[in-house]
């Protein structure tokens, strides 16, 4: 009997510990989508980029900043650029100097998708 | 895009590490109940692959993506359930391991000396079964926390 009851006890504080770690949760933040055209800006909050698709001018600067509450990353489809992760509140940026169109994705989490259209 | 198979934001081989852990883990069960049926050497044969295998999986996969996305944050984030998780889970598992792998050494070959060797098998290798358990629930809720967003937010 008193071996059950240390196996349960075991097995039952750290799964408890585990839960309320899992449970300190952190607030979401609402996304701005209004980038300008000289220096635009991409927001990344509840695992999704804002605007998916950005159009801007040649010679643009994008800078991405992380709003959500965990850890991402901002990779080129085509290997033009990459971000290191990028904690909350941090930023990346990259310059535009040829047109085209720059699909990216973050590599921690490869359905969260966006397009930079260079005109 | 290296997407997932189980639905969620993980990457490929975040679902496939995953599935492949819980099978792991669901295997050492099975190994256990071979031991008590007295199938001593399935029962070896069992829980040493699933060591072994799991070795492999820290080694090549776990370790390189905890050096990437967790060590630098660390001890500066810990407060973050992301971070936090991650880190008790690999501090965990690396106990885990190194004692499934104690165990398969002492019981399955000479190497260790005399004095280094288990006594209470039984005990130790119970004691070890419950510690993987314990680290692949934490390896779960670190999985959940990096990969589902929905669970999180209100």
């Amino acid at each position: 009997m008193k071996r059950t009851s240390t196996w349960v006890a075991s097995l039952a504080l750290p799964v408890m510990v585990a839960m309320l770690l899992v449970l300190a949760g952190s607030p979401s933040v609402t996304a701005n989508d209004q980038p300008s055209a000289a220096a635009a800006e991409v927001k990344i909050d509840n695992f999704s980029f804002g605007p998916q698709t950005l159009t801007v001018a040649v010679g643009a600067t994008v800078t991405w900043t992380n709003r959500d509450d965990i850890p991402h990353t901002v990779v080129s489809t085509d290997g033009v650029f990459k971000s290191k992760v990028r904690d909350t509140d941090e930023k990346f940026s990259y310059t535009f100097d040829k047109a085209g169109t720059y699909p990216y994705f973050c590599s921690i989490h490869p359905k969260m998708t966006g397009t930079v259209v260079v005109q | 895009m290296n997407e997932g198979i189980l639905g969620t934001e993980a990457p490929r081989y975040a679902d496939l590490v995953l599935l492949l852990e819980i099978g792991m883990g669901l295997a050492l069960l099975i190994g256990s109940v071979l031991a008590r049926r007295k199938r001593f050497r399935l029962h070896a044969w069992c829980q040493s692959a699933v060591v072994l295998l799991n070795f492999g999986v820290i080694v090549l996969l776990m370790v390189p993506s905890f050096q990437v996305h967790v060590s630098p944050r660390i001890p500066v984030r810990l407060g973050k359930a992301y971070y936090a998780l991650a880190t008790v889970h690999a501090a965990l598992g690396s106990v885990a391991e190194i004692a499934g792998l104690y165990i398969l050494l002492a019981a399955a070959t000479n190497i260790l000396p005399q004095q280094f060797r288990l006594t209470k098998y039984k005990l130790w290798m119970r004691r070890v079964l419950v510690l993987w358990w314990l680290v692949l629930m934490l390896g779960c809720a670190t999985y959940a926390r990096w990969y589902i967003p929905d669970w999180f937010r209100r």
